[in-house]
């Protein structure tokens, strides 16, 4: 009998001074890291890369795919997977959640101020200025009347963990957010790659994601009727998500739908069937507010529905994110989400904000200018990456391009100190190595406010690099929230079904 | 069903038929001109001037290429990008179509059609060769054979397959009158004495290019001859392709698709599909053959494009302001 020999695969492993999801210290893992790592410990790298094997398989198999686009040419790539998940004890994901439901609240109650009476203004906890220069305030929106009170109904909140450990919000994303369908298919996937070790790891199940969407949309439909229609409303297959737009709308039994499908009639919107015009009560909807209705928005848009606004604005049909939600993921506007917590809710943030400079504000202008090759800075409207200045990995001149920059226009800008994300095992060749994650939960706001146990954690493949999108080298991990008790677990969840 | 759903199928199955006779037209004249190879140069452009004729078009071919022979023949319709009849092109367009309606269809059929269209992405005129023409198209062939399967056992009985049915019969029909007007171009006006031997063999390739070879012998013992050959790939009423048969069938589904249950189409579509088809039941070889069999085809396959317009104007791109409420 071979004796299983203790593996090398954390031969190369090193902290460099991060924050490690896995190790306290060298060698020393955390509590809820320990099984995976006494399994990763009697692994030789062959069967390692026979795992990663199978998982890359599965996902090309399926054809889970997003569109880069190259030279006017689209081309269908695998989103990169690592097969070794990342794992969340119980307790602190309680945190989480009260957490993110608090900030959840707050920013639905913040949207609804802005659009009526605008108290947190005239009590000059925002200044007036930010909104009204926020790029995606839209003063359409003022006074509209929404569908149960609700003004934001999905929140994919970026959180990073600093060289604490503490989990911090790095940005809301209250448009349409993305990638929950990789959260979803990549658990399905780690269920075939380490089916044991969920098991006794007691790993909550996400499967409920989708009939919970479902419900929060359903809940936005008029309530006079009683089988309304719910579509997903798409750019169409060349968008980079549309496999998520066609995995979400299968999951859910709804259509999906064009801009080219939908047509609106004395304020009430339609699909084109073959049997003639069939009523849409609720839109959830894959396009940004400026392609939504040609006739209020871009007027070049050939993505959107000409009359969708006002059909929404009567109450006839509901969008989901409602228009105008980008004001409160506006990067000047997250500053002040902490007071606007305090604001509407008379309680501290449980999720801190990353520390962020405005240099609308003259005291934090002068700060700025004076720490700039220090610190991150950011344009507020761009998303992605696009139009940053990392100050200690700068040249001089491109610091001084950005100073000029921000004098020019400095509501166009913000400064953070730069930020270390903490670092999780990845599969690297044949070893294991420290890669830098995030992580994206995804918060449902509509009956109640649900949040599904797991998240998108996305890794940056590359050695050293933090940046975790998918078109610059970056991947993603299975996210495992455990349970408290076998209640909420994975394997009970299936067990359930079975009988 | 949307309407862009339906549009998606129709033209899904439409273009899977096209690829489907490319390539059986293609392996027959193949064949056939190593048969004729006392009379013709395997290589001669009156060989493979027919085919591109009913696939591509001779303008287009041209334009690409100078010479009219076997290899520049088989790449246009193989895997010519320029050529959008080309087998190539049909399944890129097929997947396409596919492709928008994923969520429609099941994951086999579209991992299917998407497994096909990659490899004839990445297959080459050389590769053709090596593996040889009649293996290669036999192949192809069974690629998308296996597809129609998968849909036959897949599919729900509902609108999504009437369009699927009608798609694909619209352009058989399509597709046979094309084909069965070049031959008769080249094979009936010639003036040879019917029943020479190469009239034989061209009559037998025309049988052979509709996949009708073994049925006809078994359904119509006896000689082979213009007559009974277009007799029965015009007007038999049973075999899967014939024309009568093909317009019976889109008829069949447009009637699921409009609800129209005994004989009278309410919208102008199934009127029109109505009328060609009883006229098809009622038409006899002789009458077709005295007066102009050349003016019948033709006019077939004008209506057939009519047809198509018509459904897509009552089915798909209707204008809303008389569009009817579901």
């Amino acid at each position: 009998m071979r004796t299983p020999a203790r593996s090398d695969l954390f031969s190369h492993y090193s902290l460099d001074g991060f924050y490690d999801e896995m190790f306290a210290a060298p060698g020393d893992p955390r509590p809820h890291y320990r099984k995976l790592h006494s399994r990763l410990e009697t692994m030789d790298s062959l069967t390692l890369a026979e795992k990663q094997t199978l998982a890359d398989q599965a996902f090309l198999r399926r054809g889970v795919t997003f569109t880069v686009y190259e030279q006017g040419e689209g081309t269908e790539r695998i989103f990169p997977f690592d097969s070794l998940p990342r794992i969340i004890p119980a307790e602190e994901w309680a945190r989480l959640e009260t957490g993110l439901a608090q900030r959840m609240e707050a920013l639905n109650l913040f949207l609804a101020d802005i659009y009526g009476e605008q108290r947190i203004v005239k009590e000059g906890v925002v200044p007036a200025e930010v909104i009204r220069t926020s790029k995606h305030f839209r003063p359409e929106m003022m006074g509209v009347k929404l569908p149960r009170g609700l003004h934001v109904h999905i929140n994919g909140c970026d959180l990073i963990r600093d060289g604490e450990g503490n989990y911090r919000v790095l940005e809301d994303n209250l448009r349409c957010p993305s990638g929950v369908s990789y959260v979803l298919e990549n658990r399905q996937t780690l269920k075939r790659v380490f089916p044991n070790l969920i098991r006794d790891y007691n790993v909550r199940s996400i499967e409920q994601y989708c009939q919970d969407l479902l419900n929060t949309l359903l809940h936005l439909a008029p309530e006079h009727v009683p089988e309304p229609t719910v579509v997903l409303l798409t750019p169409g297959i060349y968008n980079s998500a549309y496999f998520e737009h066609v995995f979400l709308a299968r999951q859910m039994g709804i259509e999906i739908v064009q801009g080219s499908d939908l047509t609106v009639r004395d304020d009430r919107v339609f699909m084109r069937t073959t049997r003639g015009l069939a009523q849409v009560h609720v839109i959830y909807r894959r396009i940004d507010d400026d392609f939504l209705d040609p006739e209020v928005f871009r007027k070049d848009s050939l993505l959107g529905v000409p009359g969708l606004f006002e059909a929404c604005r009567k109450g006839n049909a509901a969008l989901c994110n409602p228009i105008g939600t980008g004001v409160a993921d506006d990067k000047a506007v997250y500053a002040y989400v902490p007071a606007i917590i305090k604001f509407y809710l008379d309680q501290e943030p449980l999720i801190s904000n990353v520390e962020t400079y405005l240099s609308s504000e003259p005291k934090q202008m002068a700060l700025i200018m004076e720490r700039l090759p220090e610190l991150v800075v950011k344009s507020v409207n761009e998303a992605g990456g696009y139009g940053m200045l990392v100050g200690p990995h700068a040249a001089k001149a491109e610091i001084e391009v950005f100073r000029e920059k921000i004098k020019a226009n400095p509501r166009n800008f913000i400064a953070q100190p730069t930020i270390q994300l903490s670092r999780c095992p990845t599969v690297c060749g044949d070893r294991i190595e420290g890669r830098h994650v995030d992580f994206r939960p995804y918060v449902l706001n509509g009956e109640s406010v649900r949040i599904m146990p797991g998240g998108l954690t996305r890794v940056a493949l590359r050695k050293g690099s933090l940046v975790v999108n998918s078109s610059q080298g970056g991947g993603s991990k299975d996210t495992w929230v455990l349970g408290k008790t076998t209640a909420d677990s994975e394997s009970i969840s299936e067990n359930r079904i079975i009988l | 069903m949307l309407s862009r759903v339906a549009d998606h199928i129709y033209w899904l199955a439409r273009y899977l038929e096209r690829a489907d006779y490319t390539a059986r037209v293609l392996d027959v004249n193949s064949q056939m001109v190593l048969d004729m190879s006392g009379y013709l140069e395997a290589d001669a452009a009156e060989a493979w001037l027919p085919i591109i004729e009913v696939s591509g078009g001779r303008e287009s071919f041209l334009r690409i290429y100078k010479d009219v022979n076997e290899s520049n023949s088989t790449q246009f319709m193989l895997f010519d990008s320029d050529n959008p009849d080309s087998i190539r092109q049909s399944i890129a367009s097929a997947r396409e179509n596919a492709r928008a309606v994923r969520d429609q269809i099941s994951s086999e059929m579209w991992e299917q059609i998407n497994r096909f269209h990659l490899r004839l992405k990445g297959d080459t005129y050389e590769s053709f060769l090596r593996i040889g023409p009649s293996e290669y198209l036999n192949r192809v062939k069974s690629s998308i054979h296996l597809f129609y399967g998968i849909a036959d056992s897949m599919m729900p009985r509902s609108q999504g397959w009437e369009f699927f049915n009608l798609g694909r019969f619209l352009e058989r029909a399509n597709n046979l009158s094309r084909l069965i007007d070049v031959k008769c171009i080249s094979l009936l006006p010639a003036g040879k004495p019917e029943g020479s031997a190469v009239d034989l063999i061209q009559w037998a390739a025309l049988l052979r290019s509709c996949w009708a070879f073994e049925a006809f012998r078994k359904n119509r013992q006896g000689r082979i001859t213009g007559k009974r050959v277009l007799d029965y790939l015009i007007l038999d009423e049973f075999f899967p392709k014939s024309i009568r048969f093909s317009v019976t069938e889109a008829e069949s589904a447009l009637r699921q698709i409009s609800d129209s249950h005994d004989h009278h189409f309410k919208d102008p579509a199934g009127r029109a599909l109505g009328r060609l088809r009883a006229e098809l039941d009622y038409a006899e070889i002789n009458d077709l053959i005295e007066t102009d069999i050349h003016a019948f085809l033709l006019r077939l396959q004008s209506d057939i494009a009519n047809i198509s317009s018509l459904i897509d104007h009552t089915f798909i791109s209707y204008p809303v302001e008389e569009a009817r409420m579901a």
